[in-house]
């Protein structure tokens, strides 16, 4: 009877110094809070395979490559480590990235690297990430700084730079007849009759059922349809009625009016909402698919599905402005450092990224523009030749987050969410609504959050 | 569990023969676990989402108190209450599929060949996770693929088969069908487990009087394992308000599947309208909450039969004997 006595005591110790011990460890981990991030050097300031030689790390990296985060990776780390033997990296690869990463995120101890989620706002950069060094000075090594540029400050270095334009078969576009790339909407549009008439392919695959690759069209409202570079953050946020639609076709209208018109005319695959994206991938190398508006980063995807690498091409989008066409650039996800970690951590943290954007050639291997000033440009944007690519310039002192603010109050999600834009296509294919109709509802939305946050109207 | 408690803490102060203070302490330590997780992942989320409602709020960030306006809001978007509507395709999916899980497990507590086989697979679909079934449906529902297939062999032309997901008008009833696939079997079990507990003469005894297979079911079956029907229809219900994984794996709630759950998911998530999705999760609690009560009094007064009561009440003074009895008995130990 003692002896059961004395075991459940025992017992119930047990159960209580391991929930304790549960919750120390977790605090333990976010000690290093505050320890000085001024200890941490600027990414130019390093000299790689010099530097902190002897510095050891246990690194937890969140990326949404889940695709490559087991073969390309592993291999990055293997050569990294010739260089830095003493740190140790795990890639931890999301599936629904955008979403769960934005959840971790609340939480201190989510990792050492992630992918910083375009949700993320510009005032909270500095209380989650670790500055990367000054924006001029940045700018003078690397592309793509401003996405997570505050005061002054860079937080987010961009992994790869994105083009945007369509990703086409050129076999497809020849066997239709159509010898000269569009450079209008309706060029565009009658070029895929060609294709629909001609040949057996789907003109345009808009791969609706996948969700995201609906969001992927407001890519191009910016600097493709208005060649304006202060479209998206400077004067966007203070425009009356953005999205009405223009004389000379070009703007946010222009580029769902190719969505909303293809639909309707039947130019997209027969039942959108049972679309692969894993076999489309192969049906548009086999040249099944005449084309799909896709950002740059695709075009390496649909050349190694298949055997045709050589037929995919890609081109601008269809609008021109003045006469003349322009393609916005910009920034995949950025590398985000976490500021709740130690010292030690955030310096190896900064050597991998240091070694990823200068060493890896992680960019030309995607297909995308480097963000190393000093790397080339790999072949497949050759087409963008003469072409004049346009980066959004960052907003104004002040207005950081009012793009964003303006964005979630309306609910259109540019950029940052599809349903909104699934919703024209379905209207196309259903037949409920007009786009003058929808374009006018986000109108209305705009203007109300407009009014939310009480913006001057000024363009 | 709390009468659990205590006939645990009796049985074992005699095992002990502890004190008073020994045997709360003994509670305390049993309790203290399962209380502390109910407190941290059931209760503690609920008041913080709860809390929430109250505020325009993202994820990170400043928070703002704005009152009832998130509450104000739900009732006047014209997205929160129309998505709501889309549960009554879901409804009449449970019905259905109560009504098939009903009618296998009559058939197959009785003996039948390769029963345990049929058992077994229609079993089968609710082991496997909700995500992966979107994806299974995804390729029966495409064009020409299994399903369309499937048709063609049954004499239907190609052409004239609906597109199950595009068409509007058929894609809610394509996504409850998926959920009715699901969930199916598990019913089944259930009924198939109360109908295993009626006493077998009593169909001997009906067979003599000239009962057939319906009236054995009607008059035996069906009151014997009434509370399992009423149990389950009530969670099938309930269940179909708050349907969730087909339209978000299927088609991520586009072309008008956007179920109330699917719709805040995507205000929480996508617009980053914490406050509002909380506020909707509320009002959806209090909807449910309503439908439940309402069930209750419905079928109270449907099926109020008075041996129930009768047994109800005998059981109350049973247990009220016993409990005086024990009490009795244990003075007399100390004694």
């Amino acid at each position: 009877m003692k002896a059961k006595k004395v075991l459940s005591a025992v017992l119930a110790l047990a159960t209580l110094v391991s929930m304790s011990a549960c919750g120390t460890s977790k605090s333990s981990g976010t000690s290093g809070a505050d320890s000085g991030s001024s200890a941490v050097p600027n990414i130019y300031d390093i000299k790689l395979g010099e530097d902190y030689k002897d510095i050891k790390a246990d690194l937890t990296f969140l990326t949404h490559r889940t695709d490559i985060a087991d073969t390309v990776f592993a291999d990055y780390i293997k050569k990294f480590n010739e260089l830095y033997p003493n740190i140790k990296i795990t890639y931890d690869a999301l599936t629904d990235y955008a979403e769960e990463a934005t959840v971790r995120l609340t939480t201190d101890d989510w990792g050492d690297i992630m992918m910083i989620p375009t949700t993320v706002q510009k005032n909270e950069l500095p209380n989650l990430f670790v500055s990367f060094g000054k924006l001029d000075d940045l700018n003078k090594v690397y592309n793509f700084n401003n996405n997570f540029a505050y005061k002054g400050n860079v937080y987010g270095i961009a992994s790869v730079g994105n083009a945007q334009g369509i990703v086409y078969n050129k076999k497809v576009f020849e066997a239709a007849g159509v010898t000269s790339l569009p450079k209008t909407p309706d060029e565009f549009l009658d070029a895929l009759q060609k294709i629909k008439d001609k040949t057996d392919a789907i003109p345009m695959y808009s791969n609706y059922a996948a969700g995201w690759t609906m969001g992927a069209w407001d890519a191009y409202i910016g600097g493709s349809a208005t060649g304006d570079a202060d479209f998206m953050n400077v004067k966007l946020p203070h425009m009356k009625n953005p999205f009405s639609k223009k004389d000379d076709m070009t703007g946010p209208y222009a580029v769902y009016y190719v969505l909303y018109e293809a639909t309707k005319r039947g130019l997209i695959e027969d039942d959108p909402t049972t679309t692969d994206w894993e076999g489309s991938k192969g049906m548009i190398n086999r040249g099944e698919i005449g084309c799909m508006v896709l950002g740059s980063w695709a075009i390496v995807q649909m050349q190694q599905a298949g055997d045709n690498a050589a037929d995919i091409a890609y081109m601008p989008f269809p609008i021109s402005v003045g006469g003349k066409q322009y393609a916005s650039a910009g920034p995949d996800y950025c590398y985000g450092i976490n500021k709740k970690v130690s010292t030690d951590e955030q310096i190896a943290a900064m050597l991998y990224i240091k070694w990823l954007t200068e060493k890896s050639n992680f960019a030309y291997d995607q297909g995308g523009i480097p963000i190393d000033k000093t790397q080339k440009y790999p072949d497949t944007l050759k087409a963008f030749d003469g072409i004049e690519l346009v980066v959004d310039t960052p907003a104004p002192e002040g207005e950081e987050t009012l793009f964003n603010d303006l964005n979630t109050a309306s609910e259109l999600g540019i950029n940052s969410s599809n349903d909104k834009k699934s919703e024209i296509l379905e209207a196309a294919m259903n037949g409920t609504k007009t786009l003058d109709q929808i374009m006018d509802e986000w109108n209305q939305k705009w203007t109300a959050a407009q009014e939310k946050y009480k913006v001057e109207i000024k363009y | 569990m709390m009468e659990d408690g205590m006939g645990k803490a009796s049985s074992l102060k005699k095992i002990f023969g502890m004190g008073k203070g020994q045997r709360i302490l003994v509670i305390v330590t049993f309790m203290f676990l399962p209380l502390l997780l109910l407190f941290v992942f059931t209760y503690l989320p609920f008041f913080k989402m709860f809390q929430f409602s109250f505020y325009d709020m993202k994820y990170i960030g400043k928070r703002e108190w704005v009152g009832l306006q998130n509450y104000i809001d739900v009732f006047t978007r014209d997205d929160c209450f129309k998505a709501l509507k889309l549960c009554f395709y879901y409804m009449a999916g449970a019905i259905v599929q109560l009504a098939i899980a009903l009618y296998f497990a009559t058939v197959l507590s009785f003996k039948v060949k390769g029963g345990a086989f049929f058992k077994g697979a229609m079993f089968f679909p609710s082991l496997i996770c909700g995500i992966a079934v979107g994806f299974i449906f995804k390729f029966f529902y495409t064009r020409g693929f299994v399903l369309d297939t499937v048709l063609s062999w049954l004499g239907f032309a190609k052409e004239s088969l609906p597109y199950w997901l595009k068409d509007t008008s058929i894609n809610n009833f394509s996504l409850a069908a998926t959920s009715v696939w699901k969930y199916m079997g598990q019913n089944m079990v259930l009924f198939i487990g109360a109908i295993m507990s009626v006493d077998k003469e009593l169909y001997e005894a009906a067979m003599i009087d000239g009962a057939n297979a319906w009236n054995k079911f009607r008059y035996i079956i069906l009151p014997s394992i009434k509370s399992i029907v009423v149990l389950n229809l009530i969670l099938s219900i309930t269940g179909s308000i708050s349907a969730f994984e087909p339209p978000y794996v299927i088609t991520n709630g586009t072309n008008g599947t956007g179920t109330y759950f699917v719709i805040m998911d995507r205000i929480a998530h996508q617009n980053q309208k914490v406050g509002l999705a909380s506020a909707m999760a509320i009002v959806l609690l209090g909807i449910l909450i309503l439908c439940t009560i309402a069930q209750k009094v419905i079928l109270n007064v449907l099926f109020n039969d008075k041996t129930e009561s009768y047994s109800r009440k005998a059981l109350k003074k049973m247990r009220k004997e016993e409990r005086l009895k024990r009490k009795e008995a244990r003075e007399a130990a100390r004694a």
